[in-house]
């Protein structure tokens, strides 16, 4: 791995114009002759670099400028303000040694084609990257046996699941061998096995060839398996970045403590917020700064026949970071 | 050698497609079938009247036939449903795909659903040409064939052209169909020789839905009236078109990457 950034992104922004109409008729007949427009601020003065080989994980709530993020680090979308780099190119100058190297995938959004078989939309592919015939294969063989595709190459995309089909939009969108892989909720509307294996196959195949990964996700198990570092953004402006744990000891000012005891339905509500209660198991919340003090006092205190103590859900820390 | 390896790619995708649907076929080429049939009554009855139209003899008018039937099956396999697609794919947010590929947009978006039963249009109109032209004693020379040649090949870029710069008002406006619907209704008022209609439907066929330069002006190099100046006129037209057409997709472009969302 080189010390240079296969990402850097500078004090980047995008505002949309977007037409404004007032509901009911007269307005829409008045908006087919003179259109108002407002100025919405969709990014705002974000900056990040991603050194080559990292996975980084993108997280936002719905319209927090994720995906436009994307689209201009993808090239599609024209900066309105700051610089940005991806691989040494400017991405909305759309170089086709910049084109070459990347790949975008859009979980809600299909490349393939709904009635042919599978391998020849990936034809296609290959004949648009001039992929020659023997590094085809030499890939496909690969993708085919860490996605499990071999049944599904010659089946028609309208005749696959969902997960199959995402598995395969997965595939031809790495034929080319792309450096940088831009994914935008790959793993949406899929079910926790195919999630699952989704990420191990990323993950795999980020480990075998060093490949820059930007991801977002709604699922926190996608980050939580995948990426070691997180940037966030909400409202178009960059709330955090840095490693995951980091952002759990800042957003987060509780711990988790799980107490199983010799007695059945103790009452532990005078040692902190009792969240569950099953059997002789209870589940604690308390306040960072107390749990030393609160796990003390439980030892002393209980037959305690084991204890430990755990940071909270990421969903919850996230909902944290939102709330703020 | 690579445009012309992923046309042949696109070809052939053309084909499975249309194999997924196979009684798709036997519709087209009825269709086609019946609508040369009508087209050919129709010229009978004409010509039943008359023995000239607008200075045409029935021979004439039955190549222009064959003109019409060939550019309009090119029109019908190729540009159509490939102007369609683009229209959908950037409705639907999918022409991000095209633009994330390292070849030319406008080229792929082009040619990037080939409606392959269409062959049948182009075939029968070849044929119907062919017909006419034996009919007549094949008496045209090299000069005539090269001159119909290439103002086929203009003609056919200028419809092209034409065709692109109304698909790419989609990067402003989304919802353009209806504009297609009225080129295609005002195609078919190419099956005659412009020259019969009102000076001012000559004008809008000429040059505002430039139907005459594809087929009366190819129909004419075969019937020895072909005029230097129409030749030249188509030349530079089309020269003109294809520059304009590729500036208005840019702008297009440049459009659709600072507005979309």
């Amino acid at each position: 791995m080189s010390n240079i950034p296969d990402i850097t992104v500078q004090n980047l922004g995008k505002t949309y114009e977007v037409p404004q109409r007032e509901p009911g008729l007269g307005a829409a007949l008045k908006s087919l002759i003179s259109r108002t427009t407002r100025d919405v601020e969709a990014v705002k003065n974000i900056s990040f670099s991603v050194a080559p080989g990292e996975i980084v994980g993108f997280l936002g709530p719905n319209g927090a400028g994720k995906t436009t993020t994307l689209k201009m680090l993808s090239g599609l979308l024209h900066p309105t303000a700051g610089e940005i780099s991806v691989i040494g190119h400017t991405p909305y100058a759309r170089h086709k040694n910049f084109l070459n190297r990347i790949t975008l995938v859009m979980g809600q959004r299909n490349q393939l084609m709904w009635d042919i078989p599978v391998a020849d939309s990936f034809e296609r592919n290959r004949a648009i990257y001039r992929i020659s015939h023997g590094e085809y294969k030499k890939t496909l063989d690969e993708l085919s046996t860490l996605l499990d595709l071999s049944d599904l190459l010659s089946k028609p995309v309208r005749n696959l699941s969902l997960g199959e089909r995402m598995k395969c939009e997965i595939a031809a969108a790495l034929l080319h061998r792309p450096q940088v892989l831009f994914l935008d909720e790959p793993t949406i509307g899929l079910d926790v096995t195919m999630q699952r294996r989704i990420r191990a196959f990323l993950g795999e195949y980020n480990r075998r060839h060093s490949a820059t990964v930007l991801l977002t996700s709604h699922y926190m198990a996608d980050v939580e398996a995948l990426c070691k570092r997180v940037i966030i953004i909400h409202h178009g402006e960059l709330l955090f970045d840095g490693d995951l744990s980091a952002l759990i000891e800042r957003f987060s000012p509780h711990k988790t403590i799980v107490v199983d005891l010799e007695t059945e339905r103790a009452d532990l509500s005078s040692y902190g917020e009792v969240i569950t209660a099953e059997g002789n198991s209870v589940t604690l919340r308390v306040p960072k700064t107390k749990t030393a003090d609160v796990t003390g006092k439980l030892l002393a205190n209980l037959p305690v026949i084991d204890l430990t103590v755990e940071d909270p859900p990421i969903e919850e820390v996230i909902e944290q970071v939102f709330s703020n | 050698m690579y445009y012309l390896k992923l046309i042949w790619t696109f070809f052939r995708i053309g084909i499975l497609n249309e194999m997924a649907y196979r009684v798709n076929f036997y519709v087209q080429l009825l269709q086609s079938l019946l609508s040369l049939g009508t087209a050919i009554a129709g010229l009978a009855i004409v010509f039943s009247h008359t023995d000239t139209l607008g200075g045409w003899q029935a021979v004439d008018i039955l190549a222009l036939l064959g003109v019409f039937m060939f550019v309009g099956g090119v029109i019908g396999m190729v540009i159509s449903p490939s102007m369609s697609q683009l229209m959908d794919d950037v409705r639907r947010g999918i022409f991000d795909y095209t633009l994330t590929k390292p070849c030319d947009a406008q080229f792929l978006a082009s040619i990037s659903q080939i409606r392959v039963w269409r062959l049948t249009d182009i075939l029968l109109g070849a044929g119907v040409l062919i017909a006419a032209l034996i009919y007549r004693g094949l008496d045209i020379g090299p000069r005539e064939a090269l001159a119909f040649a290439f103002v086929l090949c203009t003609g056919g870029s200028i419809i092209y052209s034409f065709w692109l710069m109304l698909a790419t008002l989609t990067f402003w406006f989304l919802r353009i169909e209806n504009i297609l619907h009225i080129f295609q209704s005002m195609y078919e008022a190419g099956r005659w020789p412009i020259g019969i209609y009102p000076h001012w439907l000559r004008y809008i066929l000429t040059f505002l839905v430039p139907v005459a330069f594809a087929i009366t002006v190819p129909a004419e190099a075969l019937s020895g009236r072909l005029t230097p100046e129409s030749m030249i006129t188509s030349g530079l037209l089309c020269a003109f078109l294809i520059a304009f057409s590729r500036w208005f997709w840019k702008r297009g472009l440049k459009n659709y990457s600072g507005a979309s969302a």
